[in-house]
Parts: structure tokens; sequence; C-alpha cells
């Protein structure tokens, strides 16, 4: 099991990850301080 | 939610297991400006082709984040007329999370979704029963109001 999540951070790159793995994508806009 | 909700181990795990994530600044240029991001944290479910079917803004636990993603999975589902996939994943939402802010929602896409499949207008009317027995108080409940009158 991931300890973590590995996100990615890339829109073009998560979403050839979500066709090739049939998965939606959650994009997290966040405020890194 | 970098502090409480996405180190949390259900999380991690549904989030790995279930979805791609993709973490962006506010700021960013141009996907915040494309997808009128205001506030943080926004978190939006995309299908596969990059088409937003799900947003929320501001903090949730841990015990809020999940039925929310499965809520937004059914709703890809539904809004690509795949019925069944809709019914199946709603269904987990209200077994596992029935007491979460997205079970009424859930509720009434389940009858719009058991409605659409079908064409029985009982799905519509048994939503509404639902959500008048079970959340009394929520918009949801007000928006299934007119299934009431179905025979």
């Amino acid at each position: 099991m991931a300890k973590s999540i590995e996100w990615e951070s890339d829109l073009q790159k998560a979403l050839a990850r979500a066709k090739a793995e049939q998965k939606p994508v959650l994009m997290d806009f966040f405020n890194p301080g | 939610m970098g502090a409480v909700t996405f180190p949390d181990p259900k999380v991690t795990a549904y989030i790995t297991q279930n979805m791609i994530p993709l973490r962006l600044p506010h700021d960013h240029k141009p996907l915040a400006s494309q997808f009128q991001v205001t506030w943080t944290p926004t978190l939006v479910t995309l299908d596969t082709a990059g088409k937003e079917h799900h947003r929320t803004v501001g903090f949730l636990p841990p015990e809020e984040l999940i039925p929310s993603l499965l809520l937004g999975k059914a709703k890809i589902h539904f809004n690509h007329d795949e019925y069944p996939a809709a019914l199946k994943t709603l269904e987990a939402l209200l077994k596992d999370y029935p007491r979460s802010d997205a079970a009424p929602e859930g509720i009434f896409l389940r009858g719009v979704s058991g409605y659409k499949g079908t064409h029985n207008p009982k799905a519509l009317k048994e939503a509404y029963e639902r959500l008048q027995k079970e959340y009394p108080g929520s918009e949801w409940t007000k928006r299934a109001l007119p299934y009431r009158l179905i025979p």
C-alpha cells in the first residue's frame, strides 16, 4: 500500500495515465504557502 | 488538506487505487484561470478526456473526501449515460458513507440514474421517499419534492 499520494504535476501526463488506467483525474489546486 | 486529509491512510489508499492525482498551485498558468479557481483548496474531478464533472471548494476531512470522490466518479458515469456503473458507484457511496454530506446528493442521483436507465419513475419516487425519511432538511430533498406526486 502506498504510504503517500504520488501527485502528478502536469495535466497532459495525468490525462495520459487516466486514459491508460481508465481512472478519473483528481486535480487539486492548492496554496503552497 | 495536505496536513490532515491526504495523509490519512484510507484517503491515500482510495486515491492511489482509484484516481490519477494531479496537484497544481492555485496560480498555475493557464489552468487556474481555465478552471476558474478562486479559492483553495479546489478539488476537481475530470474524466479521461479532461472534462470537469465534480468540484468542491474548501477543506474536507477524510471521512468526507472519499464519499465526495465517489460522487464525482458516479457523476462521470451518469454524464456519459453509463447508468449501471453510476448506480454501482452510488451504492458504494451510500453503503460505506451513509451519513456523509455527499449522501443526500447520492440518493438523488441514484434515483435519476435509475429512472434514466429504466424509464421507470418508481426510482425517482423512491429517491424522494428515502430523502424525506433520512434527510428531511437537505436541499436534495427539496429538489426531489415533485417526485412525491409520482403514483
